[in-house]
């Protein structure tokens, strides 16, 4: 199994985390068959980790939407379930406009004021570390010598923070639900309209 | 039509994937693995993708949260702690006053992520479907027009189910009982996934995915166990009702967490009341002759009126669409 490489988790990190929630609302009204959305996003970061090169992107969001979409059509195939219904909301699983929405990455200043509430939610000792590692950009052996524990203690709490921030990216704020929700608009809209018969 | 129940009992699942993706982003962020370390790594990616993709997404939030460093070395948290407190009114007044993206997302955050911690109430509306993850490693997804109040102490994990249905993924906790309340109705949890329902009719009902419960009224003396594949309805009155459940009808129960809507075996007339649970689109049945009929498909929750044009085709019979939603009449 490939690992991504440094340069692919920046690329990663900049340019899909920050689509995730969205493709997580859009994920739930799609015909999931046999599948969690959290496989979906999985597998989908599994692909876009192992690609060659990513450089030809133009539109990450769209590209990470055509991933999502090619695994869910892939497990469908598989699940062998035949089913009318099912069939029409294939088609309809198109990718939603790209219109620059309220829901885009907010930049800048707001995006770091995201970062800090995320981190404000984080349990006190966890958070305590996670500063120390991140803001004050200590090492994780620094920030044992800081706080008078082991840095095994110190790895621990930089997982579970980890595993909180990946939690409050994917269900929690990344795209406002004023924002999402519209977009759940457009998509049963869309939905409405794409009804083949 | 064909369905195959997915293979759902022996594989990890994606929380699990995530926690130790989470462990290995951490190991890795504090230096350069030993050779030992690196083998135990590519070990356990293995050939699984699903493992592989958690693991870059892992890495990829931790350098998500690099850009914390530009907060700066006066940063307190403390001052956006706020944010967590429940917010006494999604107002549009709020949202401009302090800039629309930043409001809303910690208003997604408080009503969210931070819930385990601010203890506020989560709601789905109606048509909506939502996971929350609560911080000690469990998680619930919240079907249609459901509201759930979680109360996580340190000895005790309660969560009160105050209307609707949700579907629990416990995690093994032996010092720390995990219980729901349903109205009167205790579900104790001793493994790790099962759903409960509350009806307009005051019953409840609970389904056992995985491990078991123990389900009491306040009528009860004593609980009643129930194990993987057993569902129970407990009536009004307190009188438990108990049958065995094949696990593809079970999964099927519980299809609406990835958005569809298992009709199998369901009367026309019982597909329009499960539909009207998700949506105020109604489906209206001109002739009871017409809601006898059988219907059976995968449907997706958010769209009744496919649903009952696909419906009108199969059976032959006419829909017409009204201001409300669908008529279905004879042709």
């Amino acid at each position: 199994m490939t690992v991504a490489p440094q340069e692919r988790t920046q690329w990663l990190a900049r340019w899909i985390l920050p689509h995730e929630g969205e493709l997580r609302t859009w994920l739930l009204r799609r015909p999931l068959v046999g599948l969690d959305v959290d496989d979906v996003v999985q597998e989908s970061y599994a692909i876009l980790a192992g690609l060659g090169c990513v450089s030809h992107i133009r539109n990450p969001r769209t590209y990470l939407f055509e991933v999502a979409k090619s695994v869910v059509l892939m497990a469908l195939r598989r699940s062998q379930i035949v089913s009318f219904s099912t069939l029409t909301d294939v088609e309809s699983l198109e990718v939603p406009c790209d219109a620059p929405g309220p829901e885009a990455v907010a930049a800048g200043r707001q995006e770091l004021e995201r970062i800090a509430t995320f981190i404000a939610t984080l349990p006190p000792k966890c958070r305590e570390v996670f500063v120390l590692r991140k803001v004050h950009e200590l090492s994780q052996r620094e920030v044992a010598h800081n706080m008078g524990i082991s840095e095994s203690t110190v790895e621990k709490h930089m997982g579970k923070a980890l595993r909180l921030l990946a939690n409050a990216i994917a269900y929690g704020g990344n795209s406002p639900i004023a924002a999402s929700k519209a977009c759940e608009d457009e998509c049963a809209r869309m939905e409405r309209s794409g009804i083949r018969l | 039509m064909k369905t195959n129940a997915p293979e759902w009992k022996d594989r990890e699942s994606a929380s699990e994937i995530e926690s130790a993706a989470a462990s290995w982003a951490a190991r890795v962020d504090r230096g350069i693995l030993s050779s030992d370390e690196r083998a135990a790594l590519e070990k356990w990616l293995g050939s699984d993708t699903r493992r592989a993709g958690a693991y870059a997404r892992a890495l990829a939030v931790n350098a998500h949260f690099d850009r914390a460093a530009a907060l700066g070395p006066g940063f307190s948290p403390e001052v956006f702690e706020e944010a967590r407190e429940p917010p006494p009114l999604f107002s549009r007044r709020r949202l401009i006053a302090t800039g629309g993206a930043v409001a809303a997302a910690s208003i997604a955050a408080a009503v969210g992520f931070g819930t385990f911690f601010a203890r506020t109430a989560v709601v789905t509306a109606k048509g909506d479907t939502r996971r929350i993850a609560l911080a000690e490693g469990s998680a619930v997804t919240l079907n249609t027009d459901s509201r759930i109040e979680p109360h996580i102490q340190e000895r005790l994990r309660q969560v009160d189910l105050v209307r609707g249905e949700a579907l629990f993924d416990v995690s093994r906790d032996r010092n720390r009982p995990f219980v729901v309340n349903a109205g009167d109705v205790r579900v104790r949890v001793l493994g790790t996934s099962f759903s409960v329902r509350r009806f307009n009719d005051g019953s409840v009902e609970v389904a056992v995915l995985d491990g078991r419960v123990e389900v009491g009224a306040e009528s009860t003396l004593h609980p009643h166990r129930l194990r993987r594949g057993q569902r129970v309805r407990v009536s009004p009155r307190g009188d438990f009702q108990m049958e065995r459940v094949s696990h593809a009808a079970l999964e099927r129960s519980v299809g609406w967490r990835r958005g569809i809507i298992d009709l199998h075996g369901m009367t026309l007339a019982q597909a329009a009341a499960e539909y009207a649970r998700y949506s105020d689109r109604r489906i209206v049945i001109a002739d009871p002759a017409i809601g006898a009929m059988k219907v059976t498909g995968i449907y997706s929750t958010s769209d009744p009126l496919g649903f009952a044009r696909a419906a009108a085709l199969s059976l032959d019979i006419q829909a017409t669409p009204t201001a409300e939603g669908m008529r279905l009449d004879h042709r």
